[in-house]
């Protein structure tokens, strides 16, 4: 591995996870030098385990955090309003599979579903077709089954109560995938062993990440000075408002400076707008490319929720492949269901550990352990689907909650729209149908688990007056600094976001090469 | 029976083995579980104990809360049949003292090999080889279900019924990607006359 000076001005990407991960491999397989700062330690595949909340404390990013507004998570997990991972490979290390594309009126939104009360929709400003080729190389990277000649999963246990409800119910589009998991050994990483432990890391590096694929590789180049536990502070900028440098803390909490020709932003979509927040300066008073006034807003996690269901005969859910099964007859556009956008539905499955601490927080009794007591003969689902952006749903600073470095914490406030309620009762109503069609005997309806989609708090925009980036992720305020993650995204549409997140970084890869070529940053 | 004292400093109320034996039937009874042996709920009440030790506050709340259930309980807690010891236990159920229990109780209770053996989860699986030779696709109560994409067409991406609607404007047309760049779309935010077909959402 290259070190680079501390003074030389380098190329700084701030986060490993989909979105830094990835542009740090595709830019230093072009021969630039990158520094790549994380948060988190090194794990690699053998440190992980096994067990849910030992894995949970291991991996998730436990920094504190503060909740407001009417979400259920405000009064259950307050401390805990994502489930990301804080280490070397970010989220991509916790996510399970799941990498269905964006769907063409899905970059049009504003355009497509209209004007809705209370919603801040607005269009991307690219489309599929300009996104195709871009998924095309993400899902060859990323090895998703069903596509490019990848061998699907085969069916395990969850998954044939799920796929044989769904076509009773009368669907037709449901499938083991797309999954970014490999049935059989692809691009030197060996098939599943169907251990059943995708949130806890995955052990046999059987699933995607850039933590097994990108890191690696762009460590080999040479050109790739990776500094974990490196917690950033602040990007600062000079006089003609370009950044100039990153500041961060060491593993010792020992403040460095690196010095930056350029910089992109990939902390996930609480960290990045809580950095760019926390970089203002008299020339940025509101926060660094915040002249929009979008920065921190827009969030959105997903409407999600899931059902349990319980039957006469035994299903071990948990054994196998968590997420490999995908349902998108639910993901159209569809107003006549009472809602805009549409939903997936994916196989899901806790242990009992996190089962009884997210099936229905608070809850106690004979209905609560009935839960538990069922777990053999439980199949599981999880409702994912597009949530509408809100400007009122924002990551701000909270000023009088500081955490171990003496920084303000993030508060995430969220409401559900009457629309993301209206989708997730749909859902709920759904899921319950699919599994009295194959004999269910009772069903329970788990709220949304801590964010793990979390997106759109720095988002792209035609215009610099409605977003924070333009269509290369570039910040309209600021033209050498980038945001690289889930935050640009304008809307979250129905799909697990990771491949998109992907697939934006390795054409953002591709422009930032030309550029630095062409001398246009 | 000796209640905390008023000062935190001066209350060095230890958890009596009586209210060691008062919790455990506390966890019973909000946790019940037919197939659990006593081990669990034992193991959870010294865990919760050892974290009271830990915190003055939960220390004199689950303190005060045990000695007085018998107040509500109009006698031995422990001497109440499940149904009378719910009612009681709902009626305190928003109190610090059983919010700190339930909590410790979710977080523990059901992290443990000896409740997973009862409710049927294997717990680690990767050092036995996964389940990939070990019944990952053992179900035989459905039949083998179809694990390929359908086969019989792509999805319809937007109700048809949507774009059938009267629009005076360029809303629901943009089925592929192509059609947005010709199309004049309305992409105002902001209030005011839009042309945009409105699919307002009431529930």
């Amino acid at each position: 591995m290259t070190a680079l000076e501390q003074s030389d001005e380098a190329i700084v990407i701030i986060g490993s996870g989909a979105g830094g991960g990835t542009l740090a491999y595709e830019l230093t397989k072009r021969g630039i030098p990158v520094v790549l700062l994380e948060a988190g330690p090194y794990l690699r595949n053998e440190d992980y385990v096994n067990n849910e909340w030992e894995a949970f404390n291991q991996m998730a990013w436990l920094d504190p955090r503060t909740t407001s507004g009417s979400w259920r998570i405000a009064r259950d997990f307050p401390n805990l309003p994502s489930w990301i991972v804080k280490a070397v490979g970010g989220t991509t290390t916790h996510w399970s599979g799941a990498t269905p594309r964006f769907k063409a009126h899905e970059f049009a939104t504003r355009s497509t579903y209209g004007r809705i009360a209370g919603a801040n929709l607005l269009d991307w400003p690219i489309t599929l077709a300009e996104m195709e080729p871009y998924y095309d190389k993400a899902e060859i990277a990323m090895g998703s089954t069903h596509v490019h000649g990848r061998k699907p999963l085969p069916a395990n246990n969850n998954y044939k109560v799920f796929a044989n409800g769904a076509e009773r119910v009368g669907y037709r589009h449901y499938s083991t995938g797309p999954y970014a998991t490999n049935a059989e050994e692809y691009d030197g990483r060996p098939a599943s062993i169907q251990d059943g432990f995708n949130f806890q890391g995955d052990k046999h590096g059987s699933k995607w990440s850039t933590l097994v694929r990108e890191l690696p590789r762009a460590l080999a180049t040479g050109l790739l000075d990776l500094r974990p536990e490196s917690h950033v502070v602040q990007i600062t900028h000079n006089a003609a408002g370009r950044v100039d440098a990153v500041l961060y803390l060491d593993a010792e909490g020992n403040l460095q400076r690196q010095a930056a020709s350029m910089v992109a932003v990939a902390g996930n979509s609480i960290e990045t707008p809580r950095l760019l927040l926390m970089s203002a300066s008299p020339m940025f008073p509101d926060g660094l490319a915040n002249s929009s006034g979008q920065v921190g807003r827009n969030y959105m996690r997903h409407t999600t929720g899931s059902v349990y269901a319980r039957f006469e005969e035994p299903v071990r859910m948990y054994r196998g492949e968590t997420m490999a099964g995908v349902i998108a007859d639910e993901s159209r556009h569809d107003p006549d269901r009472g809602f805009a956008g549409g939903y997936y539905l994916e196989t899901i499955s806790l242990g009992p550990a996190f089962l009884a601490s997210f099936a229905d927080p608070g809850a106690w009794g004979r209905d609560f352990t009935k839960i538990l007591d069922s777990y053999a003969n439980t199949a599981g689902l999880w409702v994912i689907g597009e949530d509408l952006p809100q400007e009122t749903n924002r990551i701000t600073l909270n000023s009088a909650v500081t955490d171990r470095h003496g920084l303000p914490v993030p508060n995430v406030h969220f409401d559900d729209h009457p629309n993301d309620i209206a989708m997730r009762e749909h859902g709920y109503r759904q899921a319950e149908l699919l599994y009295e069609a194959v004999g269910s005997i009772g069903a329970h309806r788990a709220p949304p688990y801590p964010s793990t989609h979390n997106m759109g708090t720095s988002r792209m925009s035609e215009k610099p007056e409605d977003g924070v980036v333009d269509k290369w992720g570039r910040a309209h305020d600021v033209p050498n600094l980038f945001v690289s993650d889930g935050s640009v995204f304008t809307t979250g549409a129905a799909a697990n976001p990771t491949l998109t997140i992907v697939a934006l970084a390795i054409r953002q890869a591709e422009y930032i090469a030309e550029q630095l070529k062409s001398g246009g940053i | 029976m000796v209640f905390p004292a008023k000062y935190p400093q001066l209350n060095d109320t230890s958890l009596t083995d009586d209210a060691r034996s008062v919790l455990i039937r506390v966890l019973r009874v909000a946790f019940p579980h037919d197939s659990f042996p006593d081990g669990p709920y034992e193991r959870t009440a010294d865990t919760i104990m050892k974290a009271a030790e830990e915190s003055t506050w939960f220390r004199v709340s689950l303190t005060q809360g045990l000695l007085t259930l018998a107040h509500l309980a109009g006698g031995d807690f422990r001497d109440l049949d499940e149904d009378a010891a719910t009612s009681v236990l709902r009626r305190i159920e928003s109190t610090e003292f059983f919010g700190f229990i339930r909590r410790t109780t979710v977080l523990n209770l059901y992290d443990n090999e000896d409740v997973w053996e009862a409710v049927g989860y294997e717990g680690s699986s990767y050092e036995k080889g996964g389940y990939v030779n070990r019944g990952f696709d053992d179900l035989h109560w459905l039949p083998e279900p179809r694990i390929e994409t359908y086969d019989g067409g792509p999805i319809v991406e937007i109700a048809p019924s949507f774009l059938l609607r009267p629009t005076n404007g360029s809303s629901g047309t943009h089925a592929s990607g192509e059609s947005r760049a010709a199309a004049n779309i309305d992409t105002n935010t902001q209030p005011g006359a839009t042309s945009a077909e409105h699919a307002e959402v009431s529930k």
